[in-house]
């Protein structure tokens, strides 16, 4: 009843809203009120949401995952549980904590969330932990919120002295919420990784982006139901919400006047021509460490800025091979499910178990203040319970979608590819002597480029 | 008279190249890393930040001046905030630092 009595004037003034206040959320009048206590003040129009929220690959960082091979179908995987050389470390091995002190006698609050605090929560409660304790630590406004406080937003120590995420509460944040904008997401997503646009190598600005020039935002077209988040196919990125998106959503499958053009699109994916650039770390040695001059030392990463390096192409089909020294895709010519796209290859050197060739974890708490790369391996076979090891240094090789920095302008044309030492290998990508001559010639496009260019010099 | 413009000429030519060398050191970009002491913005409209970062080497405070949008929001919502410690580039121009590139450093 209490609700109700809330709720209905809430909802009747939704409907009556003049236009001028149109932005205004309807329940501002209420939060103005009674002040902002987070999920539960957020429920009070949205019920039941902070409980559908823990069951997201957002709170969960892991998801069931039906497309990559040699992992247990029924378990659930993502950057909470995953070992891989992107970041060597999990949500498990590497929650919020303390370090030991440096050689200056200081100590860093640190863990995943530190850098990219995806779950939005305090981080007391644990990635993917369920009840109500969990339901009311979730930080609703991080995502929604247009005046979200960021300093807020750090690891601190509570009065017990545990380590959590601190958030803004306040009603200041919570009467400025609506629709997630770029900001809201590229807060987190540009910063995955260990720095700004480290992992994806990609930002969404109207300079680097033409969904971003149109005004777009990412739930544009990443189309949110029930917080749950559709994505496309990534051998990286294996948690998902379920759902899945992709360019023809929106464009179709004949997303081109020309029909020569549309003939590419049975086989070539959308991001081969119109994602000619990535960007981003390419090859990381968490083997060694960096001495920075805050005494703390960091992963040895090599970087490129994102829009700066140029993808590989390869077949896929959206699964996704992966052994311990590659997490690439798989497909072919053959598979007529597969299509060519472009990829970021990402190659990196962990410290491997000889006794059995996996890839070992580390917890970056040690290395962190002292370099020591075999105490941060050590620390995280204790936290999961690995007795017998070795370790060894090894590679390993990942391949990133790459699904941003799309340009209509600076898309590839004929040329690009269909010519000698183009811009794709066709010989690697299977086919014959003789079709590869036929492709790099001018022949196949010859008659139509000139009727295009026709057209564009009678304007 | 003889000995009177040979020394008029070599401060021409001492006056030359200062200012050559001088607009050289405008024209370059200095990197540098280093952690933010102060930042001075005026409100949410601000078109331009002024940013005190002491260099980690050297330990001098350089003070710049910050222009790129992205930025400027950062520290509006206090994503980058002082005590953070700045990859940072900048330019000499009139006399006044502008930067031209400011990353947190972040790590894991």
């Amino acid at each position: 009843m209490k609700k109700a009595v809330i709720f209905l004037p809430l909802l009747a003034s939704a409907f009556l809203v003049n236009p001028a206040m149109a932005k205004d959320h309807p329940g501002k009048e209420y939060i103005e009120k009674n002040g902002y206590q987070g999920p539960s003040t957020c429920e009070e129009c949205h019920p039941d949401t902070a409980k559908k929220f823990l069951d997201t690959v957002h709170w969960k960082h892991a998801s069931k995952v039906a497309n990559v091979e040699n992992i247990d179908p029924k378990q659930e995987y993502g950057m909470k549980n995953r070992i891989y050389t992107f970041c060597n470390g999990n949500d498990i091995v590497n929650n919020l904590k303390e370090t030991p002190p440096n050689e200056k006698g200081k100590t860093k609050l640190t863990g995943c969330n530190t850098c990219h605090p995806g779950d939005p929560g305090d981080q007391l409660h644990g990635v993917g932990s369920s009840g109500p304790a969990a339901e009311s630590s979730i930080d609703c406004l991080v995502c929604h919120s247009s005046d979200y406080d960021y300093s807020k937003r750090k690891p601190m120590k509570n009065e017990k002295g545990q380590v959590i995420m601190g958030q803004d509460r306040s009603v200041k944040a919570a009467l400025a919420v609506g629709k997630p904008s770029v900001k809201n997401c590229m807060t987190c997503h540009e910063t995955a990784g260990g720095g700004a646009y480290i992992k994806r190598g990609f930002v969404f600005t109207k300079e680097n982006d033409v969904h971003a020039a149109k005004g777009m935002v990412c739930v544009d077209c990443h189309k949110t139901k029930d917080h749950k988040i559709p994505t496309g196919f990534d051998p990286n990125n294996w948690a998902s919400d379920g759902s899945r998106l992709a360019c023809a959503d929106c464009h179709g499958n004949k997303p081109h006047k020309d029909a020569y053009i549309n003939n590419h699109t049975a086989r070539i994916a959308c991001q081969t021509c119109h994602i000619p650039r990535t960007g981003g770390a390419f090859s990381k040695d968490f083997t060694t460490w960096t001495k920075m001059a805050d005494g703390f030392y960091e992963p040895t990463t090599l970087k490129k800025e994102a829009n700066e390096t140029t993808p590989a192409y390869a077949w896929f089909n959206g699964t996704v091979a992966n052994t311990p020294h590659f997490i690439g895709p798989k497909g072919s010519r053959k598979d007529k499910k597969s299509k060519i796209y472009p990829f970021k290859i990402y190659q990196a050197k962990a410290f491997y178990n000889k006794v059995n060739g996996q890839l070992l974890s580390m917890d970056f708490a040690q290395p962190m203040a002292t370099g020591n790369t075999l105490a941060g391996v050590a620390s995280a076979a204790k936290t999961l319970g690995i007795k017998k090891y070795e370790p060894v240094a090894g590679w390993q090789t990942i391949y990133f979608a790459s699904s941003h920095l799309v340009t209509k302008t600076k898309a590839f044309s004929c040329e690009n590819c269909h010519a000698p030492n183009g811009v794709l290998n066709f010989k690697a990508l299977g086919y014959t002597d003789k079709e590869v001559i036929k492709l790099t010639n001018p022949s196949i496009f010859f008659t139509d480029f000139v009727k295009k260019q026709k057209e564009k010099e009678e304007w | 008279m003889k000995k009177r413009v040979s020394v008029v000429g070599l401060v021409v030519i001492v006056a030359l190249a200062v200012v050559s060398l001088s607009s050289i050191a405008s024209a370059d970009e200095i990197k540098m890393v280093g952690v933010i002491t102060k930042i001075d913005i005026a409100g949410k409209d601000a078109k331009t930040a002024t940013v005190t970062l002491k260099d980690n080497k050297t330990e001098q405070s350089i003070t710049l001046i910050v222009n790129d949008e992205l930025t400027l929001d950062k520290f509006k919502d206090h994503r980058i905030v002082e005590g953070d410690e700045i990859r940072c580039k900048y330019e000499i121009r009139d006399g006044k630092n502008i930067s031209t590139y400011f990353r947190k450093t972040a790590g894991c």
